[in-house]
């Protein structure tokens, strides 16, 4: 039991203490403010920045601002290419813990293999797996349902494709990583994708953004691509064009139709195709734009520019008869042969009948360089102007390499070779009054300044043969279209094949203009190696080029400028209720 | 003097306090803003979706075929065609049949 004592009696206090006790302790607690200052300073103005760093790295997150792909649209502003949100499913493996029925589940949503998706997530190693990419955004809003732990989706955009493959030559496709890979797509890739932009936030505990520091980076949205085409015009096209190349069981085939007033390549379409949504196994065949990056000798297809040639010259006049018989004839030890012996012709109906042996006695008049310089003037040889990849040039050799033999077989299309693109382009000669009219893949409505090639009478006279051909006589009667006049010229052309040229392999063209009294379009048609008996441009591809015009020039609204014999409908089909 | 202090004391803890239910007003509001913007750009990329659905939905291979197989229709030509010019309204007469072509124009493909 001790004793209590009194705080103030308290025998201790009565104790004296040495002085250096009570001066150690205010020193220590001095040292230790001091101390705090230092750090205090340290923090707050020496390495301020360090921590203030340190300090926003755990709040503070730079969000990507992605940029928008922009839309591919078509002249009357319909989408031909649009991105939609799809997002990808990853997965980090060592998180996901699955059961089989949630197993089943997931595999079933993404329509993989069980399997697949085990092998997958078996790879404990890596932190980052794909499970699939760019599913469409039901299948995701359906997995984050499932609320897996360790699976999470990335948004992603994909780009669709509504006209699918009559189009898509000319529209191209984009990789998963959004890079243009064909087609408009890759030409305008940089204009389409734009930048994106990026701000800097603060974000909370539970990840919500609560602040916007600094400045932020708007994203560059990708433009809006218009194009010239028109996406009904193209679909028919192809669709002709489709038909015939298996009716023909031909190899393939080419249309391009050109409004003529403006220069804008309203369809450009190729056969065979693919759709764009499904591009496993590709070929080199499918993917090829042959108006554009295949070149050939354009045969026949060639004539018109020689007899234009011709009348500027003034070497003959339409009327003017040539003597095409026997029906053969030589030139530097070789013969050159028509089809069907003829004997006297005008020069209308040496293009009517498509004869070698004429052409060839108004080419023999005339200089190389004369000929080349029409040629060079009317795009052979030279790469037409339009963003395109792969766009070719043809070959158009040198005049002063010419030999006899060679000028003589340039005249009707042989030992020259063109895109049919180029062929297409170089007809707008003869239908805007001897302007060669620059093309375009973009809209532009307005009339285009063209180069005066030949003189607008000279125009108007190949025009006139260009419409015998289509008449009773010529050599494509099948290219005629009710409603409309048309004009345009045949071409079959043997295929070469290593050194010379093949027995019985052909291409078969039509070019033509139409209506043929104020010329609106231009259509060539190309096909390619057709091989059910029937192989003259006046057989294969005349039709095409017939149907293609037809409803073109209805699309456009341009009135028929012939008289039609009035159908009455005689049987209307069924009603159907 | 020191009633004084005392009021500002008061005084800087008062907006002390207010400063921090502001700020805490403001970033809610702007956690909202920021969900709203995130709600507005899914919106949009929804209807971009839906315009190219309906595109799809649209297109000429597909009108065509419907229109031939349900509807049973058949290509318009120029001989079944009533073509209709209109000039400007000048005279009592602003349009003139040009070409009158058959009776019946039922079952023409767009």
């Amino acid at each position: 039991m001790s004793r209590s004592v009194q705080y103030t009696s308290s025998p201790l206090l009565a104790s004296r203490t040495p002085v250096w006790r009570s001066k150690f302790v205010v020193g220590a607690i001095a040292l230790a403010f001091f101390g705090l200052a230092a750090r205090a300073a340290y923090i707050q103005v020496i390495a301020n920045d360090f921590f203030q760093r340190q300090g926003e790295v755990r709040f503070a997150r730079t969000l990507d601002l992605p940029a928008n792909r922009g839309r591919i649209l078509d002249r009357n502003g319909l989408i031909l290419a649009s991105s939609v949100p799809a997002p990808s499913i990853w997965a980090i493996p060592e998180d996901v813990d699955l059961d089989k029925a949630q197993l089943q589940r997931l595999a079933k949503l993404l329509e993989l293999p069980v399997a697949d998706i085990s092998k997958k997530l078996a790879n404990e190693d890596k932190t980052f797996v794909w499970l699939k990419r760019q599913v469409d955004e039901d299948t995701a809003k359906q997995i984050a349902a499932l609320n897996l732990k360790g699976i999470y989706q990335r948004k992603e955009y994909k780009r669709e494709y509504p006209e699918g493959e009559s189009a898509v030559h000319v529209v191209g496709f984009t990789n998963v990583e959004d890079n243009g890979q064909e087609g408009v797509e890759l030409t305008f890739n940089k204009a389409l994708a734009g930048h994106s932009g990026s701000r800097r936030v603060i974000k909370d505990r539970l990840g919500r953004v609560v602040e916007d520091v600094g400045e932020q980076i708007p994203p560059t949205e990708g433009r809006d691509l218009q194009l010239s085409i028109d996406s009904k015009v193209q679909f028919f096209a192809f669709q002709k064009l489709r038909d015939s190349v298996l009716e023909n069981k031909a190899k393939a085939g080419s249309v391009v139709v050109l409004d003529v007033q403006t220069g804008e390549v309203l369809a450009l379409a190729n056969y065979p195709s693919y759709s764009p949504a499904k591009r496993v196994n590709l070929t080199g065949a499918q993917l090829r734009n042959r108006a554009l990056t295949d070149t050939f000798e354009p045969g026949s297809t060639m004539k018109p520019f020689v007899i234009a040639l011709a009348l500027e010259k003034g070497l003959v006049k339409p009327e003017t008869v040539i003597q095409t018989a026997p029906g053969h004839m030589t030139v530097g030890g070789s013969t050159i042969t028509d089809a069907h012996p003829h004997g006297p012709l005008t020069v209308n109906e040496v293009i009517q009948k498509s004869s070698n042996v004429g052409t060839v006695k108004m080419a023999m008049q005339m200089q190389p360089r004369e000929m080349w310089e029409m040629f060079s003037q009317v795009g052979l040889g030279q790469k037409p102007q339009v963003p395109f990849p792969g766009v070719v040039s043809g070959r158009l050799r040198a005049y002063k390499t010419w030999r006899p033999i060679e000028q003589a077989t340039m005249s009707y299309g042989y030992g020259l070779s063109t895109s049919l693109f180029q062929l297409a382009r170089a007809y707008s000669v003869f239908a805007r009054d001897g302007e060669l009219v620059p093309v375009t893949l973009l809209k532009s409505p307005e009339r285009s300044l063209g180069v005066q090639v030949i003189e607008v009478r000279h125009a108007h006279a190949v025009l006139n043969m260009l419409h015998m051909v289509t008449g009773p006589g010529g050599t494509a009667p099948k290219a005629q279209t009710m409603g409309y006049s048309v004009g345009g010229k045949t071409g079959t052309a043997h295929k070469q094949e290593g050194k010379g040229y093949a027995a019985k392999k052909y291409r078969g063209f039509f070019v033509g203009v139409a209506p043929i009294d104020n010329p609106r379009i231009v259509v060539a048609v190309m096909i390619d190696e057709p091989s059910n008996g029937k192989y003259f441009g006046g057989d294969v591809a005349a039709p095409v080029f017939s149907e293609t015009v037809q409803q073109t020039l209805r699309m456009m609204g341009v009135q028929p400028d012939m008289a039609v014999r009035p159908q009455v409908v005689a049987q209307a089909v069924e009603e159907s209720f | 003097m020191i009633r004084l202090n005392l009021v500002l004391l008061v005084a800087v803890l008062v907006s002390a306090v207010y400063l921090v239910g502001v700020q805490y007003d403001s970033r809610r509001l702007f956690t909202d803003l920021d969900k709203a913007r995130n709600d507005a750009r899914r919106l949009e990329s929804d209807y971009e979706r839906l315009q190219v659905q309906k595109r799809a939905q649209a297109t000429p291979a597909r009108v065509e075929r419907l229109a031939k197989e349900k509807l049973h229709m058949r290509q318009a030509t120029p001989g079944i065609t009533t073509y209709v010019t209109y000039s400007a309204p000048t005279g009592p007469q602003a349009s003139e049949v040009v070409h009158s072509g058959g009776i019946s124009t039922k079952g023409a493909v767009p």
